[in-house]
């Protein structure tokens, strides 16, 4: 128990290291383009939760309760590479099912007329729907001719991503407005505050939450959660014991599109009044950082999140208030990526607690034997 | 309106942008296929030429000469195929990972780095000037034959390479002793292994290649095909390299012939997107549909072909 405990510390403090590796790679940069570097690290490291006034530093909750607002589509993003990635299905199309969570979510909240409370869930179930037929399509593909859901996955995105802009100009557009969007949702399709206070906090969050315990609970105590952990370690093992191999790639791919559909749509009928996307909107990429920082583990997907929702913010804060550019996220979000994800990173120091508590547990057995020995 | 469409299409200045079109597509799709026959796959292909691309400009602005600012591009690929492969081989990060990597550097480092270099903002602006761009050839006889020398001729010196570097790559994979070892790693690291080949190192010559392959693609980006860096630049043109080499079989002559296919459907969106009534949207759209129907044709080709060898086997 002891020897499991010291390799989770170990794992903890190796992503900790990574974490404080990607920022120390951040700090060097600030230093050495800034004119102003303590402005900028002081808004960058603090300026997410903190204000500073004339009168000393004050927690900012306004300014937290948008950090928890802004996690809510990065969980669900997260979630899906979780699924997708757990059986190694590297399908990087949940950036252009989530916009196309929104749209759908969007136009059904804009034509449907329902009750609300029934009109919330019929645009999100839709929007799930929506989400796993179209990754059915690289599942498919992958399964049946063998074609890389990857690259498929990232056609994908562009050809939905173009579809969505040709049908809001053409088709969608309020002509009235002097920028392309659509007409506003009914009010009985907006996703409630939980405090109205303009952080845009939504009970979106909620749900985001319990899917993340459904999710987990999926991969961890279901057996088609454990066929898609299986899958994804040893394809053919999993073949040879049983399981439909082919059936498990599709099904966490349509799963990873339906997480990807009910996020689009949450944080469309969440934090906006009328569909306004023109690109792509970013979330599945981040989606895969708070998957590697989750280490692909449900439960450890909300943390993610806020760390990143965290740095967004002070990266923001950071470019308002000095002179560095808020582009410096994604610098910080690729050393993560690559020191985070390093299975070798610090290995050294993993392989000296294995053989310790190997050696140790060597000792026990051999006192044991002889105690046996001695007993007989 | 067919007609006109015809019109639009077959002549010789369509055909002449085709191939201007296509030489960035395959210079990195060319590097998808050296790193995909050593068993390796790039997918930060997207990323490199953005910063490829930014570091062009730049070292030909500093010394105000074009074939620095290539060279430097090319360097710089290198460079940065290196730094995913030291995160994949000898870190262990999955290389898949470690391309994304790449790419988010692409997308939000470059322009970081302008800003931090120039104090420019998405693009740079006025300083490629005309002297700086990769200049442009006549080729002597060929320019005065009617059709074919509007065509062929008068293209930029990378343009010519682009198409050079496929008959170059297949001698490299298959008249040489390294090019043999490369196929070997790719299709059976252990082999390889036991009759004395360092697969890491094969593998690190292989991506190194292909980082040059791109970093040359980055350079004819900014510095010809849109005459400047700017951040929206690439668009995708190293995950359709991808897809292109998948659909050329990961062969230098296959993959060419994917990579004009894709640069016919990027050109035909150019030309029909100025016809009256057509969506720019949906016409956006072909290039993308075509990667995936041509994948999946490729795909069922191959289904067929194996059917036939071995007719007791089934399909899975």
């Amino acid at each position: 128990m002891s020897s499991d405990r010291r390799l989770l510390l170990f794992n903890l403090l190796r992503g900790a290291a990574a974490i404080f590796l990607a920022l120390l790679v951040a700090t060097a940069l600030i230093f050495l383009s800034s004119k102003e570097p303590l402005t900028a690290l002081k808004y960058l490291l603090l300026g997410p939760v903190i204000s500073f006034k004339s009168t000393g530093m004050v927690f900012n909750t306004v300014s937290f309760l948008t950090i928890l607002a802004a996690m809510t589509p990065t969980i669900f993003s997260g979630l899906a590479v979780c699924v997708m990635f757990s059986a190694s299905q590297f399908n990087l199309g949940g950036e252009g099912v989530i916009m196309l969570g929104g749209f759908v979510g969007a136009l059904l909240g804009i034509y449907l007329k329902l009750n609300t409370g029934l009109h919330q869930v019929v645009c999100i179930l839709a929007a799930a729907v929506v989400g796993g037929l179209v990754m059915l399509i690289p599942a498919l593909l992958k399964v049946k001719l063998g074609a890389s859901e990857m690259v498929t996955s990232l056609m994908m995105n562009y050809i939905i991503m173009f579809i969505i802009l040709h049908f809001l100009n053409f088709t969608f557009a309020d002509r009235s407005k002097g920028a392309t969007q659509s007409f506003p949702f009914e009010a009985t399709a907006k996703i409630p505050e939980i405090v109205s206070n303009g952080t845009k906090l939504t009970w979106g969050l909620v749900i985001a939450l319990i899917f993340v315990v459904i999710i987990a609970l999926f991969m961890y105590r279901t057996k088609w959660g454990y066929a898609i952990r299986m899958v994804g370690i040893n394809q053919s093992f999993a073949q040879y014991s049983g399981i439909q191999v082919g059936m498990i790639i599709v099904l966490s791919q349509v799963i990873g599109g339906m997480l990807s559909g009910i996020g689009g749509s949450i944080e469309m009928l969440g934090r906006y009044n009328t569909f306004l996307w023109r690109e792509l909107p970013g979330y599945g990429w981040i989606g895969i950082t708070v998957a590697i920082l989750a280490k692909n583990n449900p439960i450890f997907v909300p943390l993610a999140a806020l760390f990143i929702a965290y740095l967004d913010k002070g990266c923001q804060l950071m470019s308002i208030n000095s002179d560095v550019p808020f582009e410096m996220i994604d610098i910080i979000q690729a050393a993560i990526f690559l020191f985070f994800a390093a299975e070798q990173f610090l290995a050294k120091y993993r392989q000296r607690i294995v053989v310790r508590n190997a050696q140790r547990d060597l000792a026990l057995q051999e006192a044991a034997v002889s105690r046996e020995g001695k007993l007989s | 309106m067919t007609n006109d469409l015809l019109l639009l299409i077959f002549n010789a200045d369509f055909l002449f942008s085709l191939i201007r079109i296509t030489a960035p597509i395959l210079f990195a799709a060319l590097g998808a296929v050296i790193a995909e026959k050593a068993g390796v796959v790039n997918i930060g292909l997207e990323g490199i030429m953005m910063i490829s691309a930014l570091f062009g400009v730049m070292f030909a602005y500093w010394t105000q000469l074009w074939w620095v600012g290539v060279l430097g591009a090319l360097v710089v690929g290198v460079l940065l195929a290196l730094m995913i492969g030291f995160f994949a081989f000898e870190l262990k990060t999955n290389i898949i990972l470690a391309g994304i990597a790449v790419n988010m550097l692409g997308a939000g480092g470059t322009i970081f780095l302008l800003s931090m270099l120039t104090g420019m903002k998405g693009n740079t602006g006025a300083l490629v000037t005309r002297e700086l761009l990769i200049p442009t050839i006549n080729i002597p006889l060929i320019k005065s034959i009617p059709v074919l020398g509007q065509v062929l001729s008068g293209h930029a010196v990378l343009t010519y390479l682009a198409f050079l570097f496929v008959w170059l790559m297949w001698v490299l994979l298959y008249k040489t002793p390294l090019g043999l070892n490369i196929r070997a790693v790719g299709e059976n690291p252990d082999a390889a292994t036991s009759i004395g080949v360092s697969v890491q190192k094969i593998q690190y010559i292989a991506i190194a290649l292909s980082g040059a392959m791109a970093g040359l693609g980055g350079a004819f980006m900014s510095m010809y095909y849109s005459q400047g860096w700017n951040s929206g630049m690439v668009a995708g043109r190293g995950f359709i390299a991808l897809a292109a080499t998948a659909m050329g079989r990961g062969e230098p002559v296959g993959t060419m012939l994917s990579s004009l296919l894709f640069g016919l459907a990027q050109a035909l969106r150019t030309k029909v997107s100025g016809i009256q009534g057509v969506s720019s949207y949906l016409v956006s759209v072909i290039p993308y549909l075509v990667t995936i129907i041509g994948l999946v044709a490729y795909a069922i080709s191959i289904k067929n072909k194996l059917k036939k060898r071995s007719p007791a086997s089934k399909g899975a």
